[in-house]
């Protein structure tokens, strides 16, 4: 359990997926469920997880905007995971540049593991292919 | 007889005088980031307790049709800017949360038919308003509502409204850059005493932006493969 805690941050050895989405089903198991818009109910602030994959869609929107990525795992089978994050206006004054966000560049991004849902996460800093990192 | 006129007309302008100096300057920008939010006890009536036991976050929760379920559902999102204008005859609210445009007539809290706010169009839970100003406070008194939330979020997500809700909103100023908002919820169909919620705003530098949810967008989404 302790192992999966924090994940590995370089883009190569990023990939134990299975494992997170494992301790993703058995959160859900025992967490409460009451609300959709709400951070420590619906994601886990005591873990930080980090996914490396291929930005696969970019929605810039509001309430709640979202990337998916392409995450292949260690057993070579590729899933999907979804990444929420605050709304587009939180983002962009937070200094989030739009544009820099590109489908099919390879993002890595930290956050915290969704409690109910699997490969869910919430969107703490976002590692962009020259390095640059972004917070909101 | 003229002298005493002169008098009590002097005395209503020194009044009026005195109630304008005293009225806050809460004008400006302000957003829901960092700041606290308490919530009191509820006492649930066993309706309100049946009701708020039945709430379903995944299909119950009118912000997934981008629509604003009470006053304080609508003061509790997070990183999103009120912008507040006060006017000699009304004060405007613009909440960024769902492009909410708030425009209240200031009235004398003691008339009889006072004018009211128009309502919030497709948002029948937020009800018609009047405010006036009480002392160092803006007061907003708010009811003709629809069934609602007070919240749904956190722990507090499916606290009900019922048509019977009135709602009192006091906005006043902690400091030059901390706006208190205190709310009391009062719906004895719901709960057997009022429920007050208290949320403090600081001021903000940022300007207010465009929301524009669509229903399609703010639905709940899981990964597809």
């Amino acid at each position: 359990m302790a192992a999966i805690q924090r994940m590995p941050r370089s883009p190569s050895r990023a990939n134990n997926v299975a494992a997170l989405s494992l301790l993703a089903a058995l959160v859900a198991l025992t967490a409460p469920v009451r609300a959709h818009h709400s951070v420590p109910v619906n994601f886990d602030q005591s873990k930080e997880i980090t996914i490396t994959g291929k930005l696969t869609e970019a929605k810039w929107i509001n309430p709640h905007s979202r990337f998916r990525l392409d995450v292949t795992q260690d057993d070579g089978k590729t899933v999907e995971w979804l990444v929420e994050m605050g709304a587009v206006n939180t983002m962009r004054r937070a200094g989030f540049e739009i544009d820099k966000f590109v489908v099919g560049d390879t993002l890595t991004i930290i956050g915290w593991p969704g409690r109910d849902r699997e490969r869910t996460m919430l969107l703490r800093t976002a590692v962009l292919k020259d390095g640059t990192r972004l917070s909101p | 007889m003229m002298r005493g006129v002169l008098v009590i007309l002097y005395v209503v302008s020194a009044a009026t005088f005195a109630h304008a100096q005293q009225r806050p300057d809460i004008s400006g920008n302000w957003i829901l980031n960092g700041g606290k939010t308490t919530f009191g006890e509820w006492h649930l009536t066993d309706a309100g307790d049946r009701r708020f036991k039945a709430y379903d976050f995944k299909k119950d929760d009118p912000s997934l049709k981008c629509i604003g379920s009470s006053w304080t559902r609508v003061w509790l999102n997070p990183n999103v800017l009120v912008k507040i204008t006060q006017n000699a005859k009304d004060v405007r609210l613009q909440y960024e949360w769902m492009d909410i445009d708030r425009r209240i007539p200031i009235v004398d809290p003691g008339a009889l038919r006072p004018m009211r706010s128009v309502p919030i169009p497709m948002m029948p839970a937020l009800g018609t308003s009047v405010a006036w100003y009480d002392g160092d406070a803006l007061v907003i008194e708010t009811r003709d509502v629809a069934p609602g939330y007070v919240s749904t979020m956190q722990e507090w997500a499916g606290l009900p409204q019922s048509r019977m809700m009135r709602t009192i909103e006091r906005l006043s100023l902690a400091n030059p850059n901390l706006l208190n908002i205190n709310i009391t919820h009062v719906d004895p169909a719901n709960y057997r005493e009022p429920l007050i919620v208290n949320i403090t705003y600081p001021r903000s530098k940022f300007e207010l932006m465009h929301y524009g949810c669509d229903p399609k967008d703010a639905q709940i989404t899981e990964p597809s493969k």
